[in-house]
């Protein structure tokens, strides 16, 4: 079996606001094998971002624990929990957050100049990164410059810049059409194939499901798998607006 | 129109005002929830503007209750403004009835100016008392003083120029006498001399009249009054200046005569009518003492009083023909021009409150584009244009009323604070309290004053919301971004162009008037106001471009930043050279701020300098000595020298003569000797150097060096021969070779021109040699200069001179300590202490600005600091690589600022002299107080990153999460 790289035990997870408290997660536990390619599957609101975002150390549970190779998160130093973004995640915003004010070779460079590469050498692996996405010929351009679908590549560019074991995708084809949605989930899973990384990606839409080995549905703030990969194992309650594994587990 | 009709229209027209005070009172409530949710933005805008408004409320209220205030304590600080004297003796009780009801007249008094004598009493009638060095009995001589008959309470008025031992009273049968006939009468009674002493006066009602051939005179030629038993109440010295009883008698320090000095002041109650009619008969001319009523004589401003003062003269002189007004015209003419100066020279705070200004207008566009969403949801929710802008137009209505009535208050407390500090630099409750009972506002000026902030407040919130509501329009008039950019440069440069054209006008307008003046009179501070006034436009400007300039470069020298910040430079340089949120519109500001600190720093050095440079020339040599009563210059040159550490002493002997119209006071020196002792400048002598036009004089015994003025003025020029005529005392006229044109001298100060700080009886003088005025038989001066050694003690020294006598003045702090700019300067502040409030408040601006800039460009990144940390920044990196950001704009600025300080302090200084000094007698050229200046960039680069570090953790404490989730 696989090494673990992450395991979420009884995670809960409650905004609380002025007007009311919402419980997004409410006790998920599950578990991340190095290599795997998972997908967190569920309909908006249903706490995938967020889940995402308490993996990559972005956000704290409110209860429950995260363990990256064993080591609770929640008990990290914030310089670590800095590096462990740094080196060992790499994530891809649905909305791309490329920094308008640099090209796209720059924003490919910034997490490498972050682990202190010199700017040179930063900028070579970035060209080369670039070249692998496809986007080499306009390195030069800003964001605003290009397409979506040109965007994203340069977030997935950005993201394998500092090579991390996992790769973190929310939504990555949430804005893009589907044929352009498909390259992008082909592009970014064949470098994490090529590079054995892991991926944990999100999405509402169960087309894309097909590309993940395991499939985590959120449902009810909890996760579930059913250890099948197939999309063929999903039907959409259209009467309860739910995703559902067959044989009635939701 | 039937019943139901006329139902009809009432009902609708109810209806439609109803509708009018319903939507207005919609939107009031929608303003007012806008100002409650908008606190921070409401706070800061409030307080741009009330900062504005009120120091420009300050300085109006400031200066107008000021020159009530400085006239009232200047006309107390005078004895009298005025005497009369008349040669119609008969005629003089008309003339008191007519001052007397004459409104501005506050106060009339008599003075008889007589002779008084001691140790009469044993001397028979046939005695001979006069000529006092002559007279019958020298061993046991009389004791003859001058004495001056007044009114008891005319002491209450004299006694202001008077140091007095004992009381300042003159009951009857009390007199007061100088420190010299004291001493005299030491010496005719063989006893000490004070206060309390009781003695026996006689009153002569007839003094001798050489012009009559009235050479000798016995003791029955006097028709004395006998007063037995009368109590010296007190001893006095004259320390006062610029007073009528210097002028009636004489008596200042560099006065003719010393008349009171040695002298008795005796009640005019004591003598009887007959007295006075016998001393009338006998010529002795009473003269009136008048005192006006300052609150009426500051009618019209203090630049009036002058004229006020001339127009009773005048109305005098009118009615009666026969009498003689002699006014201190000079002094308050010196009060009003020194007070238009101080007055003038707060314009040079005028740079301080454009920046205000400007602040408030940066502020207003930085809330305004936080409110561009705003903006665009009412938009979407169907507002028209029109709404919107009245919405802000009603936004601006409330706040700036707000704003109006605190900044009137705070005007109105600080005009009042700031002052009441006075000189100690204590807070006095006494002064603040004064102030209010004088309290002046000028309601035009403050209307001007709130228009002109409030008009361009309005301007600025209705340009910034009419080009966020209507871009539609803007477009269309504005083909491109870049169009708009090049037209916006062009009218720039066009208003530039037009600013130095301006500028260039006034300047050479200035130079041609400073060309002609030999003072700087209010002309030439007039024009140097106004040329001050677009000086500022050209700074703005001249900022304005160097910033673009900055901003340019700044983005164009990545290798410089790889240099100093290496792998930081990355970040640092991207944002530096961005489009947008970049920090680059700090460099305008910024680069005027510390453009206008080190040129307020760097012109207050200048002046300071200056001043200590002219008064060490006044000064005009190591040691200056003033003798209180004129003495022999050859001995006390002799007992100076012989105290050890002396080098060398020289003694002035001074005559009042006449060129053409004009009296002028010669003096007369042994050029040699004045040429090692003096302190002699380059710009001495404006033709010739110091060396050669001391010994040519030295060679040329009939030699005299004039006033440039006095040579321009009558084609003078070296070489050619003229005269001095009517020498006080001496010859009707001398032959002279004029050797050198001399523009002012150590010690003697400007030779043209009336210097205030020298308190001359004289606006001009002359230089001979010595031997030509001793010639004359004047031995006798009051002025000495004396140069000591490397090594020596300059107080001991000054300590052993005082010795040789109490009438001797060495190293006066002040030379006139009565100059009327001392006086201003305890109301306002003088140039130097505006100039420094000027600096700090411009560092305080420039601060705020920092601050309020940064955090907005701050909020704005906000989202790109949540992405940077969720790629794994660090926050101490992101800290770190903010503050050295906005430290490379500050850094940057003060490079740029400062050289650019440097070069509007030259042009500054230039053409700012008449609102800097009274004089230029040491030309005036830049000195830059280093430390001041460092003190300053060093506050501001503090204080600025002090400031920023409030935002920059802020931005730092924000949840990545929710500003990622943002961003959607």
């Amino acid at each position: 079996m696989s090494e673990k790289v992450i395991s979420a035990d009884k995670l809960t997870k409650t905004f609380v606001s002025k007007a009311e408290e919402l419980t997004v997660l409410n006790g998920s536990s599950f578990d991340i094998y190095r290599g795997d390619i998972v997908c967190l599957l569920g309909i908006s609101g249903s706490g995938k971002t967020t889940t995402l975002n308490l993996i990559a150390g972005l956000d704290t549970p409110s209860s429950g624990r995260i363990l990256y190779s064993g080591s609770n998160i929640g008990e990290w130093t914030l310089n670590k929990l800095y590096d462990f973004r740094l080196q060992e995640i790499g994530f891809i915003f649905q909305e791309f957050y490329l920094l308008e004010h640099l090209t796209a070779l720059e924003n490919v460079m910034v997490p490498m100049i972050l682990v202190e590469i010199t700017e040179d050498e930063a900028q070579e692996r970035a060209l080369e990164l670039l070249t692998q996405v496809g986007l080499r010929r306009k390195a030069m351009n800003h964001p605003e410059e290009l397409s979506s679908g040109e965007r994203q590549r340069v977030c997935i560019a950005r993201a394998i810049a500092n090579h991390p074991s996992i790769l973190i995708a929310d939504e990555p084809t949430g804005t893009l059409d589907s044929k352009t949605g498909d390259e992008i989930m082909n592009l970014l899973l064949g470098i994490a194939q090529q590079r054995q990384m892991t991926v944990i990606y999100t999405t509402h839409d169960p087309y894309v499901t097909k590309l993940a080995n395991r499939i985590f549905l959120m449902q009810n703030g909890l996760v579930v798998e059913n250890g099948q990969s197939s999309l063929d194992n999903l039907v959409f309650d259209e009467t309860n607006f739910k995703y559902k594994f067959k044989g009635g587990k939701t | 129109m039937n019943q139901k009709d006329d139902f009809v229209s009432s009902d609708t027209q109810s209806s439609f005002y109803s509708r009018v005070l319903l939507g207005f009172l919609f939107n009031l409530r929608l303003i007012w929830k806008n100002i409650k949710n908008k606190k921070r933005s409401t706070i800061i805008i409030i307080i741009g503007l009330v900062f504005s408004m009120s120091i420009l409320f300050t300085s109006s209220i400031w200066t107008n209750t000021s020159q009530k205030i400085i006239a009232d304590d200047y006309i107390e600080t005078l004895d009298y403004e005025m005497y009369i004297s008349t040669f119609l003796i008969n005629a003089m009780d008309e003339v008191y009835e007519f001052v007397f009801n004459d409104p501005l007249v506050k106060q009339a008094d008599w003075i008889f100016p007589t002779v008084a004598l001691f140790n009469y009493e044993d001397k028979g009638p046939f005695y001979r008392w006069y000529p006092e060095e002559n007279q019958e009995n020298i061993t046991n001589p009389l004791s003859l003083s001058s004495a001056f008959v007044v009114s008891s309470r005319s002491i209450d008025r004299i006694k202001l120029n008077l140091e007095i031992e004992g009381n300042a009273t003159l009951n009857s049968g009390e007199i007061l006498v100088s420190y010299t006939q004291a001493r005299q009468l030491e010496r005719v009674y063989n006893e000490t001399i004070s206060p309390g002493y009781v003695l026996n006066v006689a009153i002569t009602r007839k003094i001798p009249n050489t012009d009559e051939g009235e050479h000798t005179m016995q003791y029955y030629d006097i028709e004395e009054t006998r007063y037995e038993n009368y109590t010296i109440s007190g001893i006095y010295n004259y320390v006062g200046h610029n007073s009528i009883i210097e002028r009636l008698v004489g008596g200042g320090s560099e006065g003719a005569g010393g008349i009171i000095l040695d002298s008795i002041l005796f009640p005019a109650e004591d003598m009887t009518g007959v007295d006075l009619f016998v001393m009338d008969s006998n010529g002795i001319l009473p003269r009136l003492l008048i005192k006006t009523n300052a609150q009426l004589l500051r009618e019209g401003g203090i630049t009036q009083m002058p004229d006020n003062l001339l127009a009773l003269k005048e109305r005098i002189e009118i009615r009666f023909f026969h009498s003689f007004c002699y006014i201190l015209s000079q002094e308050i003419q010196t009060m009003a021009d020194e007070y238009r100066r101080s007055f003038s020279a707060t314009s040079l705070f005028l740079p301080t409150i454009a920046s205000a200004i400007f602040l408030t207008v940066l502020s207003t566009q930085i809330t305004i584009k936080r409110r561009r969403e705003e903006i665009a949801f009412l938009r979407s929710r169907g507002a028209s244009s029109g709404q919107i802008i009245g919405l802000f137009f009603g936004e601006f209505i409330l706040l700036s009323s707000v704003a109006l009535a605190l900044s009137i208050g705070f005007g109105i407390l600080l005009a009042a604070f700031i002052p009441s500090f006075g000189h100690d630099g204590f807070f006095s409750t006494t002064l603040f309290l004064r102030y209010f009972q004088y309290l002046e506002i000028s309601p035009y000026e403050i209307e001007i004053f709130a228009v002109l902030v409030l008009g361009i407040y309005l301007g600025v919130t209705l340009i910034n919301v009419i080009s966020l509501v209507r871009k539609d329009i803007q477009e269309s008039f504005l083909i491109t971004r870049k169009g708009q950019q090049i037209v916006s440069l062009s009218l720039k440069l066009a208003a530039f162009a037009l600013t130095i054209a301006g500028f260039i006008f006034l300047y050479l307008d200035y130079l041609a008037l400073a060309r002609q003046s030999y003072t700087f009179d209010f002309n030439l501070i007039s024009a140097s106001s106004k040329t001050l006034y677009v000086f500022i436009g050209v700074i703005f400007f001249g900022c304005y471009f160097a910033s673009l300039g900055l901003n340019y470069l700044l983005k164009n020298i990545e290798g410089v930043f790889k240099l100093i910040f290496r792998r930081r430079s990355f970040f640092i340089f991207r944002n530096i050279k961005r489009a947008s949120k970049n920090l680059s519109d700090l460099t305008f500001f910024l680069v005027l701020m510390v453009c206008l600190l080190s040129s307020f720093i760097m012109i207050r050095s200048t002046t300071i300098n200056n001043l200590e440079s002219e008064d060490a020339y006044r000064k005009g040599s190591d040691i200056r000595i003033q003798s209180v009563l004129p003495v022999n210059i050859s001995e006390y040159e002799e007992k100076i020298s012989s105290i050890h550490g002396i080098e060398k002493a020289i003694g002035f002997y001074s005559i009042v003569a006449s060129i053409g119209f004009q009296d002028i006071e010669v003096f007369g020196v042994n050029p040699t000797d004045y040429l090692e002792v003096g302190r002699w400048i380059e710009e001495s002598f404006p033709e010739t150097d110091t060396v050669n036009a001391l010994t040519n004089l030295g060679a040329n015994q009939t030699g005299i060096i004039l006033s440039k003025y006095i040579a321009e003025r009558l084609g003078f020029h070296v070489g050619r021969s003229m005269f001095v005529t009517d020498f006080r005392g001496g010859p009707f006229y001398m032959r002279f070779n004029v050797t050198a044109v001399i523009k002012s001298a150590p010690g003697l100060g400007i030779a043209h021109g009336d210097d205030p700080k020298m308190n001359r009886i004289t606006n001009e003088w002359v230089l001979v040699n010595k031997e030509l005025i001793t010639g004359l038989g004047v031995e006798n001066g009051t002025l000495f200069l004396a140069d000591v050694g490397d090594d020596v003690d300059i107080d001991v020294v000054a300590n052993q001179i005082r010795a040789i006598s109490p009438l001797l003045i060495v190293n006066p702090e002040k030379i006139n300590p009565d100059y009327i700019g001392y006086f201003i300067t305890g109301y306002i502040p003088p140039i130097t202490a505006m100039l420094l409030i000027g600096a700090i408040f411009v560092n305080i601006i420039a601060i705020v600005y920092v601050t309020i800039s940064t955090e907005f460009i701050l909020e704005q990144r906000r989202r790109e600091y949540a992405v940077l940390m969720a790629l794994g920044g660090r926050q101490s990196n992101i800290r770190g690589q903010l503050i050295y950001e906005i430290l490379v704009f500050i850094l940057a600025t003060i490079i740029v600022g400062i050289p650019l300080g440097v070069i509007t302090t030259l042009m500054g200084i230039s053409f700012l002299k008449p609102l800097l000094m009274s004089q230029e007698v040491v030309n005036l050229t830049l000195h830059i107080d280093v430390v001041a200046l460092l003190i300053m960039i060093v506050t501001l680069l503090i204080a600025a990153v002090l400031g920023i570090i409030r935002p920059i953790r802020k931005q730092m404490k924000y949840d990545i999460v929710h500003e990622l989730r943002a961003i959607v």
